[in-house]
């Protein structure tokens, strides 16, 4: 593994807690990260579609489904970026979310990208 | 140990099925709370749980609520595992029933100390639960022979009594005594007297069947409670099976072999039949005394048995 390629990944997501957490356990790492690609742009999609179709109540269950998956493999300011959402939604305010929901899509530009290069081994 | 996990979010899940899994536990996955609610309540379900709060068809909250409302028997240790960290979120949590309550994303050290308080519980109530159970025997049971006692066999004759009228069967009874057993004591001593009297409850024993009851009266003295046993024929045929089972061979003992020999008073109470617990057991008593008259080794019938 390259320092580049630690680095890329690293701009999102605290590698040290998350190795900790597998308890350095790099199969289970690359298996959680390939299932993080999978699951993520569904989880997404549905918080954008929650935004722009559905109430309140279904931006926070979406968000909060965010935040947990980001939270869990140590992407701390992305899950962040998703409870801010979720607390917004809570809290009912319409502009409130929009805010954050434009914070968290800037927040994760680029996030799926470092995963991609990380998990095919190093390209930068 | 099996843990189930109540989990809809696929990273979460697969983390801690591993870590989980890598301490040794046998992991049952479900991702919506129903599902989780039918494994925790199958009689021999896992008695430790790991749930999401937010789940499709029902939280996490709820899981907790309908597991303690509907599985009483025995405890299963409930982990709620959520990124809601509100204090108003973990009291929530805890008054619907869970019993501990943990915040995502966990620290795999500080998931499986927690579970082990979560072990260490189960094993107390486990431990709990065959002290009870071992005191219920030793407070129902005759300790040398192991049949029931003489309290417990009333009792139990009691309310066959009752069910037998409500339910319009019959029940016979039987008590039966060794003969001679004081002879037994004076010559071989008391601790071979021991032996025959356990080995006589055992023959007892498989001489009736399983839903029939044995008690020991009195110090050589036996009742069986026979359930639907209702032609007075069938219950002195099923009273001389047991006289043979006990007389036909001799008892073996660490002193030798010990010849053994029992009478025994028969009574049939019919649903019809309104006497009392005392005055069965007087007209059985009755039955015996006379067969003791008649030579002993034999079986007599009561007076209802006549009738």
């Amino acid at each position: 593994m390259t320092n580049l390629e630690h680095a890329s990944i690293e701009k999102y997501v605290n590698m040290p807690e998350l190795l900790a957490r597998v308890e350095n356990d790099s199969e289970l790492l690359t298996e959680l990260l390939a299932l993080f690609q999978d699951d993520f742009p569904r989880l997404r999609d549905a918080l954008h579609n929650a935004v722009h179709a559905g109430g309140p109540r279904q931006v926070e269950k979406a968000a909060h489904a965010l935040k947990g998956m980001l939270a869990n493999l140590s992407i701390e300011h992305g899950a962040a970026l998703a409870a801010n959402v979720e607390a917004a939604a809570r809290a009912g305010d319409e502009r409130e979310i929009q805010q954050a929901m434009a914070a968290f899509d800037g927040g994760e530009t680029g996030l799926l990208a470092a995963v991609g290069r990380f998990m095919a081994g190093g390209e930068p | 140990m099996r843990i189930l996990i109540a989990e809809d979010e696929a990273v979460s899940l697969r983390m801690l099925q591993k870590t989980l899994e890598r301490a040794g536990y046998e992991v049952t996955a479900v991702s919506d709370g129903r599902k989780a609610v039918e494994e925790l309540c199958r009689p021999e379900g896992p008695r430790l749980a790991l749930l999401d709060w937010v789940m499709p068809q029902l939280d996490g909250p709820a899981v907790c609520r309908t597991v303690r409302r509907k599985r009483s028997q025995r405890h299963v240790y409930l982990v709620l595992l959520t990124s809601k960290n509100s204090k108003e979120d973990i009291v929530e949590g805890l008054e619907s029933g869970a019993d501990d309550y943990l915040i995502k994303p966990f620290d795999p050290g500080e998931l499986k100390a927690r579970l082990h308080t979560g072990i260490r519980i189960l094993e107390l109530e486990d431990n709990l639960l065959e002290a009870r159970e071992n005191m219920r025997y030793k407070a129902t049971h005759d300790s040398l022979t192991s049949l029931l006692n003489r309290g417990t066999i009333l009792e139990l004759l009691a309310g066959e009594l009752n069910r037998k009228q409500r339910d319009k069967h019959s029940i016979s009874i039987v008590l039966g005594d060794l003969d001679h057993f004081k002879l037994v004591n004076d010559t071989y001593g008391h601790i071979v007297g021991d032996e025959v009297l356990r080995e006589v409850a055992r023959r007892m024993l498989g001489s009736v069947r399983s839903y029939d009851f044995v008690g020991r009266y009195g110090g050589e003295e036996f009742l069986v409670v026979l359930n639907n046993c209702c032609a007075v024929e069938t219950a002195a045929d099923r009273a001389e099976e047991i006289r043979k089972a006990i007389g036909d061979s001799p008892i073996r003992t660490t002193q030798g072999s010990v010849p053994i020999t029992l009478s025994l008073g028969v009574s049939v109470s019919r649903p019809c039949d309104t006497l009392p617990l005392e005055e069965i057991l007087c007209e059985v008593d009755g039955a015996l005394y006379a067969a003791k008259s008649a030579g002993r080794n034999c079986c007599r019938l009561g007076s209802a048995g006549r009738a």
